[in-house]
């Protein structure tokens, strides 16, 4: 190593350099959406084994100026051992929207091999991203481990649903992966942390999934992020209040300790449980989670309270999904 | 030379013990830092039914402590490890974007700056405390978070990293089953028994994940963190979070 601090510099960025290199030697997709003639424009895409980035060309109104990148893996599913990796810019004022044809399934493990994707976005001014696929579902014995990480610009818009259900409900599968993780991870300029997000579910801890998550089949999480989504923000916030205000009750004084006395009805948790939580400075940005026992609830959830994207993306998001 | 290696003896002897008094009134309930304000989310899940036996109450709290274990034992491990003006504030800012549910992390903060004023006054040995607390009040920077502010007294007052983890998970057991015999789950003689019962579960958790880095925080319990997100929504309630 030369000692001298001059060298330090061009050194750090040479190595930046090579790491950028291989980030892209091992990035199994990338699309990079910028404006052409005024309008939002897949100008560089390329994807291989064992993922394919999809470009339909129209999927909304011709009024509306945005471009539609669907992910797909070749049979389906996510084979134990596999790793997507993929990299999207959306530059200043494009507006783009990443979602699936089905739900991802990743099969069960292979000499406890995980499977990974990984998503890294840039954001540009005035810029929005949406994320909006169809639900992870991991089988039995399934290792999964998803990061996706947004950098963007504090005038930048997002919308991230992320989701994974209980497994194969048909062949009797309830929550029987060995491991999962997702992280979702936004930063602003001058990597400034804006939300760190990350779950864990492992079989092998004190408590188990399946009763961790007592009579759920799936959970959500909803981040909606950017001055233009300001007011899809408060539409979400005033309607989980009202939607979950009526679920609560508290258990008699009269009927003793655990409510006993209770008519069955009652003791039910509610089948849907959805609340919202601001996050960032001056409330910047909404996450809103959601617990429920069907499948179609949520993608109902979703496309009622995601409609007002329309104007942005041509196509309500989940409008034909999960029917 | 004999007489003067007995009085460093002495010495040290006389500062563990001391040590030991500062350890016992940190973690006694006595200290007003505000901690039975909170439910750890117990309060929503109790109205949501989610919890309604003694089964699911000893669950709860496990998956609270293990979730604890997890998302915050890095940051009172850290914060123990460097006690010191920057690292701590760098840490109070990461600990606030990991914090994504908008009830626990207002909890946290409130706590945390109660621990902090209290501390700042009681362990004047340690200056520093008062100095941070001076120096970012009504500052936007810092929110003053419980778990950073915690490891920083420990690491101010002596406490080894372990020691200071494991004691946060103690305090917060302490407190989410104080609160179940507040909200009349239990009583107080079966929640010591309880307490006494989930301790070797506890100990087994602080040693999977104790002295972990902050980049490895992640949290384990996503019902519980949906129906705690729920408590603001609660027609009438007893405590803050």
């Amino acid at each position: 190593m030369n000692s001298s601090p001059f060298s330090s510099r061009p050194a750090s960025c040479v190595e930046r350099e090579r790491e950028r290199e291989r980030e892209m030697e091992e990035a199994t997709g990338m699309a990079r959406v910028e404006k052409v003639r005024g309008r939002s424009t897949v100008t560089r895409c390329f994807s291989k084994y064992p993922l394919k980035l999809i470009l339909p060309k129209k999927v909304g109104s011709v009024h509306v100026d945005a471009v539609w990148i669907y992910t797909l893996s070749y049979g389906g599913g996510i084979v134990s051992g596999d790793r997507v990796s993929c990299r999207i810019s959306v530059g200043d004022g494009c507006t783009a929207a990443m979602t699936t044809q089905a739900s991802t399934k990743v099969y069960k493990s292979v000499d406890s091999k995980c499977s990974e994707q990984i998503l890294a976005a840039r954001i540009g001014k005035d810029a929005l991203l949406a994320v909006i696929p169809d639900p992870v579902t991991c089988f039995s014995t399934a290792r999964y481990s998803q990061k996706q990480v947004f950098r963007l610009f504090s005038d930048s818009n997002l919308v991230v649903v992320d989701w994974i259900t209980s497994g194969r409900h048909e062949s009797g599968e309830k929550w029987d992966f060995e491991h999962y993780r997702s992280t979702n991870h936004i930063f602003l300029e001058e990597e400034q942390p804006l939300f760190l997000d990350s779950v864990v579910l492992e079989q092998k801890s004190s408590v188990s999934i399946a009763e961790r998550m007592q009579q759920y089949h799936v959970i959500a999480m909803v981040v909606i992020l950017g001055p233009r989504l300001k007011h899809t923000q408060n539409q979400i916030q005033d309607e989980v209040k009202k939607m979950m205000s009526g679920q609560f009750r508290l258990p008699t004084s009269t009927s003793g300790r655990y409510a006993r006395s209770e008519s069955k009805h009652c003791q039910i948790p509610p089948p849907f449980i959805a609340s919202c939580s601001s996050f960032g400075p001056q409330a910047v940005g909404l996450v809103i989670r959601v617990a429920a026992t069907t499948t179609e609830s949520v993608y109902m959830f979703l496309r009622h309270h995601l409609a007002s994207l329309e104007p942005f993306l041509g196509v309500a998001p989940y409008f034909q999904s999960g029917r | 030379m004999e007489i003067d290696d007995k009085g460093t003896d002495n010495n040290e002897r006389t500062a563990d013990h001391l040590l030991q008094w500062t350890q016992w009134q940190l973690l006694d309930s006595i200290l007003p830092t505000g901690g039975f304000a909170h439910s750890y989310g117990l309060e929503a899940a109790i109205q949501a039914r989610i919890v309604s036996s003694p089964q699911n109450l000893k669950s709860f709290i496990i998956q609270v402590l293990e979730n604890t274990a997890t998302l915050l034992l890095p940051f009172v491990h850290c914060a123990n490890k460097s006690p010191d003006i920057d690292n701590y504030a760098k840490l109070d800012k990461l600990l606030e974007a990991t914090l994504t549910n908008e009830v626990g992390r207002k909890a946290s903060a409130s706590q945390g700056a109660a621990l902090l004023r209290v501390a700042a006054s009681v362990f004047s040995e340690a200056p520093l405390l008062r100095k941070i607390r001076e120096s970012f009040m009504g500052s936007r920077e810092v929110s003053f978070h419980h778990a950073p502010v915690f490891g920083l007294i420990c690491g101010l007052t002596g406490f080894d990293s372990g020691t200071s983890q494991r004691a946060y998970m103690f305090i917060t057991m302490r407190d989410v089953i104080s609160a179940a015999t507040r909200l009349n789950l239990v009583g107080p003689l079966g929640a010591s028994v309880l307490q006494h019962e989930i301790a070797p579960v506890a100990e087994e958790t602080v040693r999977r994940w104790m002295d972990r880095s902050v980049e490895e925080a992640f949290q384990t319990a996503p019902l519980l963190d949906t129906v705690q997100g729920c408590h603001s929504y609660l027609f009438s309630r007893l405590f803050c979070s």
